[in-house]
């Protein structure tokens, strides 16, 4: 399990070097005078070139990435052109808004999810789970943009149920909360959908396992089977796929950020991209590279965990 | 010990418990803020640096209106933008075509104890501007006398027409407290060290920023104690937000402004600050297909701007007749030229042209392609094929730049916007002999816009500067090389009971709204 772990984290941290260097790249490859591109077509001679000194964009490109990477080692992701900020300052200010909303969104997913396709599973080819086909079908097609404009409209402008902008009052616990849930319910929505299909497809091919046909054998409760033994199992290629969705929601957040004018490092990321803010861009990108590969990780390793057969094989 | 269970009644009975306690007790209720108290307004985006000197400009201004002294400030009369002086002077006046002498109102206290505003401040905060990135607003001055604690002149070292209206009512022209400055290192970013203004200042990075009212300032009372200013990137999520009552006030984007004229919102209003940007199709006079001015002239008669103003504006924004932006000294009722797509072949003819292809190169913008798609079609009718290059924004502004590159002399038609400032002078510097290459695109000279150019600036008789305005533009007109196409407004959509305030350029400017 420990070589194991030491494999992962070498990988992980071998496609973080790898995004680091297309990020940087990413600076040099766009047409045009970095420079001149962040700080506008009208900007004086003497704002460029300050800019330039302060970029390191005078010294050498080899140089310039190795200041980049020395710096993003130690924690300093460089300072945001514009305000002078720290970049990891922030990265940090915004990304626990977007991994309450990452972690909203997926837990209802989950909660809802789960129950729905073992009962479509259970029951196949019943009404339940032909709807649940239909829904979760229904879901996945909608892309979560398009959910985030319709849930605005329904419950924020014609309702007036849940509030349509912003993040809530700082320290307001209960408006936070209520700030989030459309936010949450347009990203997590075709999740709903992935999961449920996901698991149904497991468990049917579990539930036809021999040593569930001995359980039932044995006599043992249903729910007993379905929840204790079948789930177990038939879950594993699901934990693997929430990893894999985290990142997908990293994506859709910037959407429902956007949309919804919430604080985020999707939002972050849009708003210096049309800035041409790009140490934020390269910061908070990395941040959310490393923070996707940390859950596909952790998601590796609850499988190991889970299943003694991929301990085994390690 | 007892095995805690849940029926499926006993579920369903805490769930409705729960969901009607969170109903009836914490659940926040939306809509709008109490009447006079709050105002929630829009901004695109964080304000990154408030320091004048090295400000992006935008919503940095409209904070800088709110917590800074300005000498002037910006006032409409009619359709037209003028200046008066502020609160914050008893006197500001030209005694001289270069001298300007000002007295501050007495008593004027800055922030966290830097004492009341003084003329030394004057000094410091304009002189500094000669060092800085907004430099160009302060070219025409040398330097500011102090002659008392409140008292002093601010020197130009030529006579500069615009002053007041470009640099003292704008953003450069904001006051910072000198000791203040100095204390925080000569330059500040996201908070400001001192105010002197109705409103404090704090911002949560990404969410919004709160101006809340001076303790401390004894001018006139703003009409609102707080003024929430929310992040909101997107336009159409603000407007959204506008409808959902949790916004006051919003601009509009130019393709809704025309839903919203159409089907007005109950207690909604909208008020168009001002259509400060100026788009038009420029020709590069000396591209071989284009040196002939008999060629330039007939692309100008085979555009049909009406039908771009309805095709790509939805009708909202106004026929540009020139340079001059409306509610400006010099705006022209008419153009030289017309729709005339006989007299555009006529003259192709007479040129000895047929089987013209050109490329039109724009921004990849929404309402830009649709123009040049209108424009496409315009030209040919009258047997003039044109491709359609969108550009992005990195290229597009360097394409017509010597020092970027040799794009310049593959230039042939562009789609170009300009903005500017609420003064002639701006908008006709860059058509000047010395910026071909630069941003003289179109790469004509003439001796007599020159000359015109530097009269306008130093002319103080409003009659003589607009003739003058409108000679310029008659050259312009005369050289082929543009199609004037529009001037998109700045507009707000706003609750109806709110009066707005803003200056020419867009930024609102809070401590001037009222409540009706």
């Amino acid at each position: 399990m420990l070589f194991y772990l030491v494999k992962r984290l070498g990988l992980s941290a071998l496609v973080i070097a790898l995004v680091v260097l297309v990020l940087f790249s990413l600076l040099h490859l766009i047409p045009g005078d970095p420079a001149t591109i962040a700080l506008g077509p009208r900007a004086t001679p003497e704002a460029i070139a300050r800019y330039a000194a302060k970029m390191h964009l005078d010294e050498p490109v080899w140089r310039q990435f190795l200041i980049y990477v020395g710096n993003a080692v130690t924690g300093d992701l460089g300072v945001d052109v514009f305000s002078d900020r720290n970049v990891t300052a922030v990265v940090g200010d915004r990304i626990g808004f977007t991994l309450a909303l990452i972690c909203a969104s997926m837990g209802w997913a989950v909660l809802l999810g789960l129950p729905l396709g073992c009962l479509a599973a259970v029951r196949p080819n019943s009404w339940l789970d032909r709807v649940t086909g239909v829904l979760s079908v229904g879901t996945i097609a909608v892309p979560s943009f398009l959910v985030s404009i319709w849930a605005l409209l329904i419950f924020a402008v014609e309702l007036r149920w849940l509030p349509a902008i912003g993040a809530g009052e700082p320290g307001d616990t209960m408006d936070q909360l209520s700030h989030l849930v459309l936010p949450a319910f347009a990203v997590g929505l075709s999740w709903v959908g992935y999961l449920a299909r996901m698991v149904r497809a497991s468990m049917l091919e579990v539930m036809a396992e021999p040593y569930i046909r001995s359980a039932r054998a044995f006599g043992l409760r249903p729910r007993k089977i379905v929840y204790g033994y079948a789930l177990r199992v038939a879950i594993l290629p699901t934990i693997t796929l929430i990893g894999m969705g985290f990142g997908g929601l990293i994506s859709a957040a910037v959407f429902a950020e956007i949309i919804f004018a919430r604080p985020g490092i999707g939002k972050l990321i849009y708003d210096a991209v049309m800035a041409r803010n790009f140490p934020v861009v390269q910061g908070a990108v990395l941040v959310a590279t490393a923070m996707y590969i940390g859950i596909v990780l952790m998601s590796d390793l609850l499988i190991a965990w889970f299943d003694p057969r991929v301990r085994e094989s390690l | 010990m007892t095995k805690p269970t849940l029926s499926r009644r006993g579920f369903l009975a805490s769930t409705a418990a729960i969901g009607a306690a969170t109903m009836t007790t914490g659940w926040p209720t939306m809509g709008r803020a109490e009447m006079g108290k709050v105002l929630r307004v829009r901004i695109d985006g964080d304000n990154n640096v408030l320091d004048p000197g090295f400000m992006v400009g935008g919503s940095e201004v409209e904070a800088q209106k709110q917590c800074l002294p300005f000498l002037a400030e910006y006032v409409q009369e009619g359709d037209t933008f003028t200046w008066r002086p502020t609160y914050y002077v008893t006197k500001l006046e030209q005694s001289e075509p270069t001298r300007i002498d000002f007295e501050l109102a007495e008593g004027l206290q800055w922030s966290n104890g830097y004492g009341t505003l003084k003329a030394s401040d004057v000094k410091f905060s304009y002189e500094r501007m000669k060092d800085s990135d907004w430099a160009g607003y302060f070219d025409a001055m040398d330097h500011v006398e102090v002659t008392g604690d409140l008292t002093g002149t601010i020197v130009l070292n030529k006579p500069f027409a615009p002053f007041f209206m470009v640099t003292l009512c704008h953003g450069p022209g904001a006051i910072v407290c000198e000791q203040a400055v100095k204390d925080a290192g000569g330059k500040f970013t996201i908070d400001f060290p001192a105010v002197c203004g109705p409103y404090t200042y704090s911002a949560t990075p990404g969410q919004r920023v709160v101006f809340e009212l001076n303790p401390e300032w004894t001018g006139p009372a703003p009409g609102y104690e707080r003024v929430e200013a929310h992040v909101i990137t997107e336009v159409k999520a603000s407007e959204l937000a506008f409808d959902a009552g949790e916004m006051d006030c919003t601009e509009l984007s130019p393709d809704t402004l025309a839903r919203y004229q159409k089907e007005m919102p109950e207690d909604a209003g909208i008020t168009t600050a001002g259509e400060l940007q100026y788009l038009w199709m420029g020709m590069n006079t000396e591209h071989p297909k284009l040196q002939d001015v008999k060629v330039r002239k007939a692309i100008q008669h085979a555009v049909d701007v009406e039908s771009i103003l309805q095709g790509a504006y939805s009708g909202i924004t106004t026929k540009s007749n020139g340079i001059v932006c409306p509610g400006l000294l010099g705006q022209r009722s008419q153009t030289n030229y017309s729709y005339d797509p006989a007299k555009a072949k006529a003259l192709l003819e007479e040129a000895g042209v047929s089987g013209l292809e050109l490329t039109l190169r724009t921004l990849n913008q929404q309402e830009r392609m649709l123009t040049a798609q209108i424009i496409q079609a315009n030209l040919a009718a009258v047997g003039i094929t044109v491709k359609v290059l969108p550009v992005d924004s990195g290229p597009f502004w360097e394409m017509g730049m010597e020092s970027k590159g040799d794009t310049w002399q593959e230039l042939e038609l562009w789609l170009m916007r300009y903005a500017t400032t609420p003064d002639p002078y701006e908008s006709t510097q860059w058509f000047v002999s010395s910026q071909v290459g630069i941003w003289n695109w179109e790469r004509w000279t003439d001796e007599e816009f020159d000359r015109l150019y530097d009269e306008g600036i130093a002319e103080t008789d409003t009659a003589k500067r607009e003739e003058i305005y409108l000679r310029m533009q008659e050259i312009m007109d005369e050289t082929g090389a543009y199609v004037w196409i529009n001037h998109e407004p700045e507009a707000y959509l706003h609750r109806a009971d709110i009066k707005i305030n803003t200056a020419p350029s867009g930024e609102l400017n809070y401590r001037r709204f009222e409540q009706m």
